[in-house]
C-alpha cells in the first residue's frame, strides 16, 4: 500500500510527501481523526516511502514486501495489550529504538490507539518522544487526541484526518460490494465517514431488519402498552446488536428532525422509508423529537453502564411512544 | 533522518534565548554571579515553555570550562557534551522511565564519587512527578544535604504531584506561559534565520495556535514549512491549522441568535462537507462567542481580543443583537456539546440536535427585570404593603377542611392615595407612644399632603381634647416630621358626626374589614358539605361563626 493507493486524505498525504521530498520529516507524528478512516494505512504508506529503495513505495522491493507482511525488523507496532498500553510495552519499545536499525535508515515505532496509554506509559514516552536516541520515527495514532497528555501532544507534529465524504463511501460500497444505490446510501450514511464502520456493518441487520424494526417502532402507540413491552423484551434479547439498533433508531429520528426543518430529502438516511418519515413528521413537534433523541442517548448510556437491559428498553420505548402533545 | 525539528534545532542555549522567562534567567544569573548557588532546583510550568532547556543551560553555566558564569560559552567540551546529552558529569535522567526506589538508590551510590572532569556532578531529573512515593522518600536525605559537588535540577509539568517534603528542599521556579507577542517575535527571528517568506499575520496565527507554548508554536511552524515550502501563503496556514472559515462561524452564530434552525442545519451540512472536525468547529464557535461576550461587557475590547478592525466591527454588530444571558447560555450548552462529541457514536447527529435545541430556546429574561415585575405585582396585590401589621389578621384565611372550593381573593381594601402614608405614620407613632398611636387610629385623615396634615375627630370627643394638649401636639409633630422628613403642620379639627365624605379612620376600616370577613366566613361555612349535613340531620341553625385562627394572631 503506497500513497497513491489510498483513497482520499489528499491533503495529509501531500503534507507528508512534501516533508519527505524536502527532507523535513519530523521525528514524531500524531495522526488523529475518526476511527476507520485510514490513519494506519497512511502511516504504513509513509514508512514504506521512507524504507523503499526508490523512495516511492514500489511494493516490489524487499522492504516494501516486508512492510506489507508486517515482518519488517525495524518497525515496531504497539497496540493496547488488553485495555491499555502499559509502561512495560513502552520500555520495550524504547529498548528497541536504542539499537541501530537493521535494514532500513531508521527505526519506526507505530503506536496505535495512543490514547489508551496509561499515565505511566505516556509519561515514560515523553523523553523519547522529545529527543529519540539515534534515528527514529514515532507515529502515534488516535481517534481521541484530547485524551492524550498535553505534554505528549506538544511533542508531536499533529496531522488531522477527516471523515470520508458520504459520496466516496457510497461509491466504494457500490463498486466493491455491488450494493444497490439506496442500500449503499443507507450504509454510507450510517457509517459516518468511516470505511471501517461501513464495511464492518452487519448488512442484513442494517438493510433488511432495519425496515422491520422501524416499522414496528412507528407502529407502536402510547395507547396500547402490551405491544410496547413485548417489543422491549424483543430488543433486550438482541444483546449483541442492541447498540446498532439504537443507532438505527437515532438515524430515523434524525431524519424526522431534518424533515421537520424542511431539509433536502437527499440528506435523509432512510431513503426507502420516506412515507413513514413523513407520517411521523406530521404528528411530531421539534421539542418532542429532541426529547426522543435524548431518550435514545440516555438509553445508550444506560447500556454502557450495564443497567438491566429490559428495563432500559422499556423506559426507552415508553419515552419514544409518548404522545407529542404532552410535550407542547 | 538528519532533519531536526525546529523546536530541537532552536533550543535556547543561554539564558538570554529563554523567551518569556526573564524572571528565571535573571535570578539564576544573579545567583551564579554572587556565588550563592542552591543545590536543588525545581522548574515547573506548562509544556514547551523552556524547563528542560533552562535545566541544560544551568548545567552548562555551572560546568563551563571558561569558569562559572551566567553566560556559558557553548564551545568548550563540557558545554558541547551537555548539548549533545553525553556529559559524564551531567546525568539527564528520565524520571518517568526510572520511577522506582532502586533507580534512586543507584543514583545515591553514584553521587558519592567526585565529578570526573567538571566542577559539579549535576543530576537533571525530567518529568520528576512520575517518581514513586518510595523513590521520593529515598531521595529526601540526599536532597537535604548532598555532597558539595552535587547539584539537582528537577523539571516537571505537574508540581502538585511532588511531596511537600521534596518541594521544601528545592528552590522552585515557576515558568510562565509565553505571551503571543514574544512567541511571534521569536518565530520571526527563526523564520528569518531559516530564510522563510511568511507574513506577520501567519506568524501570529501560528503563535496563537501554540497557546503559550514555544514548542507547540514551533511544531506548527514546522508543519507549515513542510506543507508550503519556503514561501508561505496566509490561506495555506489557515487551511493547515484546520481553521473553520470565519464566515461560516459568524453565519452559525447569527442563525442561532435568530432562532433559525433550518439555516443551522444547512450550515452543519456545509461544515460536514468541508470535512472539518466537528469538535474543532464547536471549539471555534465557543471562542467566537467569548469574543461576543467580551464585546458586550467591555467598552473597548481591543486589548482583550486581538482581531482586525473589520472582524471586531462584525462581532460588535452581532453582540448588539444578543443579550448577555443568552450568549452565556449558548456558550454553556456548546461547551457541553463539545464534551459529548468526543464520546458520541454519531457526532453529526449530536451536533445537529444540540444546535436545533439551542436555536429553539426561549429567549431569556433579565432576572433584575423579573424581580422588579414581581415586586410591582406584589404591591398591586397587597394594597398596603408598608406596614401590614394591622391587616395581617384579616389576611390569614381560616379555611375549614378540604373539599371546600377555594375562596375568592379578598376584595381589595379601598385605598386612597394617602392611606399608606397615614397608616405608616400611625404605626410609627404607635411604636414610640402607644397611647397617642391608639388615639390616632380613631382619627380620620382629612388632608394628607405634607407639609399639611389635617386629622378629623368627632366634635367634642375625648380623643380630640387629649390630642389638642400642647405637649401631645408637640410630640406628634416631631414624630410626623421624622416620618415625612420635612416640616409638618399638624392640625386636628372637629367634624360633624354626619359628615360622611371624610375618609374612614383606621379603626373603622379595620372593623369594616372584620365584618366583611365574618360575613364571608359565614358564607363559606354555610357551603361546607359537613355543616350542611349537620344542619339537615339535626334541623339546626347557625348561631355564631368563630374563626379558629383568631387566637393565634
Amino acid at each position: 500500500m503506497n500513497f497513491d493507493q489510498i483513497l482520499g486524505h489528499d491533503r495529509q498525504i501531500e503534507i507528508l510527501r512534501r516533508a519527505l521530498n524536502t527532507d523535513r520529516l519530523a521525528h514524531a507524528y500524531l495522526f488523529h481523526g475518526p476511527d476507520g478512516v485510514g490513519k494506519r494505512l497512511v502511516a504504513l504508506a509513509l514508512v514504506q516511502a521512507t524504507f523503499c529503495i526508490d523512495g516511492q513505495g514500489c511494493g516490489r522491493c524487499t522492504a516494501c514486501k516486508k512492510i506489507a507482511h508486517r515482518n519488517h525488523p525495524d518497525i515496531h507496532f504497539l497496540e493496547p495489550d488488553g485495555n491499555s498500553i502499559k509502561i512495560e510495552q513502552i520500555r520495550n519499545l524504547q529498548r528497541e529504538l536504542n539499537f541501530r536499525p537493521l535494514e532500513a535508515s531508521c527505526k519506526v515505532g507505530l503506536i496505535d490507539h495512543a490514547e489508551r496509554m496509561t499515565v505511566g506509559a505516556a509519561n515514560a514516552l515523553l523523553k523519547t518522544l522529545e529527543e529519540p536516541t539515534g534515528n527514529a520515527l514515532l507515529i502515534l495514532l488516535t481517534p481521541q487526541p484530547q485524551r492524550l497528555l498535553e505534554t505528549i501532544r506538544s511533542r508531536c507534529q499533529p496531522l488531522q484526518f477527516t471523515r470520508h465524504t458520504h459520496a466516496r463511501i457510497k461509491d466504494v460500497l457500490e463498486q466493491k460490494l455491488g450494493l444497490a444505490e439506496t442500500e449503499a446510501h443507507i450504509l454510507a450514511a450510517l457509517s459516518d465517514g468511516s470505511f471501517k464502520k461501513a464495511f464492518g456493518k452487519d448488512k442484513e441487520l442494517y438493510l433488511e431488519k432495519r425496515r422491520d424494526l422501524l416499522k414496528t417502532l412507528t407502529g407502536l402507540s402510547s395507547g396500547s402498552i402490551l405491544p410496547v413491552l413485548e417489543f422491549a423484551e424483543y430488543l433486550a434479547s438482541e444483546k449483541a446488536d442492541l447498540p446498532d439498533i439504537l443507532e438505527i433508531f437515532q438515524a430515523f429520528f434524525r431524519d424526522v428532525l431534518l424533515m421537520l426543518h424542511h431539509q433536502d430529502e437527499s440528506r435523509l438516511v432512510n431513503q426507502d422509508l420516506m412515507d413513514r418519515i413523513r407520517q411521523v413528521t406530521r404528528r411530531e413537534s421539534t421539542t418532542a423529537v429532541l426529547d426522543k433523541l435524548e431518550a435514545l442517548a440516555a438509553a445508550n448510556t444506560h447500556l454502557e453502564r450495564n443497567v438491566n437491559r429490559q428495563l432500559a428498553m422499556e423506559v426507552l420505548l415508553l419515552r419514544l411512544t409518548a404522545d407529542s402533545e404532552r410535550h407542547i | 533522518m538528519a532533519y531536526l525539528v525546529l523546536a530541537r534545532k532552536w533550543r535556547p542555549q543561554n539564558f538570554s534565548d529563554l523567551i518569556g522567562q526573564e524572571h528565571v534567567g535573571q535570578t539564576l544569573a544573579n545567583a551564579i554571579r554572587s556565588g550563592r548557588i542552591h543545590h536543588a532546583f525545581l522548574f515547573t510550568g506548562a509544556r514547551g515553555v523552556g524547563k528542560t532547556s533552562a535545566a541544560r543551560i544551568l548545567a552548562k553555566a555551572l560546568n563551563c570550562e571558561q569558569g562559572l558564569s551566567e553566560q556559558p560559552c557553548n564551545e568548550c567540551p563540557s558545554c558541547l557534551e551537555i548539548t549533545s546529552g553525553q556529559g559524564m558529569d551531567v546525568l539527564e535522567i528520565d524520571g518517568a522511565s526510572n520511577t522506582g526506589v532502586d533507580d534512586i538508590r543507584e543514583l545515591r551510590e553514584n553521587i558519592r564519587y567526585l565529578p570526573s572532569r567538571a566542577r559539579f556532578k549535576i543530576f537533571i531529573i525530567d518529568e520528576v512527578h512520575m517518581l514513586s512515593t518510595n523513590a521520593f522518600n529515598a531521595l529526601l536525605k540526599t536532597l537535604e544535604e548532598p555532597p558539595e559537588h552535587a547539584k539537582f535540577i528537577f523539571a516537571t509539568t505537574e508540581p502538585h504531584k511532588i511531596p511537600v517534603t521534596i518541594l521544601s528542599r528545592c528552590q522552585r521556579f515557576d515558568f510562565r506561559k509565553i505571551p503571543v507577542q514574544k512567541v511571534t517575535q521569536r518565530l520571526r527571528e527563526i523564520a528569518d534565520a531559516e530564510a522563510l517568506q511568511i507574513s506577520d499575520r501567519s506568524l501570529g496565527l501560528v503563535a496563537r495556535h501554540g497557546e503559550g507554548s514555544m514548542r507547540d508554536a514551533l511544531s506548527t511552524l514546522d508543519q507549515v514549512i513542510a506543507f508550503c515550502g519556503e514561501t508561505i501563503a496566509d490561506d495555506d496556514v489557515q487551511a493547515l491549522l484546520g481553521m473553520v472559515d470565519r464566515r461560516l462561524l459568524l453565519d452559525t452564530i447569527e442563525a442561532i441568535l435568530q432562532h433559525d434552525s433550518r439555516r443551522l442545519l444547512d450550515l452543519v451540512r456545509q461544515v460536514d462537507q468541508l470535512g472539518h472536525s466537528l469538535r474543532q468547529f464547536v471549539q471555534e464557535l465557543v471562542e467566537l462567542l467569548r469574543g461576543l461576550i467580551i464585546c458586550k461587557v467591555v467598552a473597548d475590547p481591543d486589548d482583550l481580543l486581538d482581531l482586525v478592525d473589520e472582524e471586531l466591527k462584525e462581532l460588535q454588530k452581532l453582540a448588539e443583537a444578543a443579550s448577555l444571558e443568552d450568549l452565556q447560555r449558548i456558550v454553556t450548552l456548546l461547551m457541553k456539546v463539545q464534551a459529548e462529541l468526543s464520546n458520541s457514536p454519531y457526532p453529526l447527529l449530536t451536533l445537529e440536535m444540540a444546535l436545533v435545541r439551542i436555536a429553539n430556546l426561549a429567549p431569556t429574561q433579565e432576572i433584575g427585570a423579573l424581580i422588579r415585575q414581581l415586586e410591582l405585582l406584589e404591591k398591586r396585590l397587597a394594597g398596603a404593603p408598608v406596614s401590614a401589621a394591622p391587616v395581617r389578621g384579616a389576611k390569614a384565611e381560616s379555611s375549614p377542611t378540604g373539599g371546600v372550593p377555594p375562596k375568592k381573593p379578598e376584595a381589595p381594601v379601598a385605598t386612597k392615595p394617602d392611606s399608606t402614608d397615614w397608616q405608616g405614620l400611625v404605626e410609627k407613632v404607635r411604636q414610640k407612644r402607644p397611647l397617642l398611636g391608639s388615639l390616632l387610629e380613631h382619627g380620620r385623615p382629612l388632608a394628607m399632603a405634607p407639609p399639611q396634615v389635617d386629622i378629623g375627630y368627632p366634635k367634642g370627643s375625648f380623643m380630640l381634647v387629649q390630642l389638642l394638649e400642647p405637649e401631645n401636639l408637640q410630640d406628634l409633630t416631631t414624630l410626623a416630621e421624622a416620618y415625612f422628613q420635612q416640616k409638618i403642620k399638624l392640625t386636628f379639627s372637629a367634624i360633624e358626626e354626619e359628615q360622611q365624605d371624610a375618609p374612614p379612620s383606621l379603626v373603622e376600616t379595620r372593623e369594616a374589614r372584620e365584618t366583611d370577613r365574618m360575613r364571608r366566613l359565614r358564607e363559606d361555612a354555610m357551603q361546607h358539605p359537613a355543616l350542611k349535613n349537620v344542619l339537615e340531620i339535626f334541623d339546626g341553625e347557625i348561631v355564631k361563626v368563630i374563626p379558629t385562627d383568631k387566637g393565634f394572631v
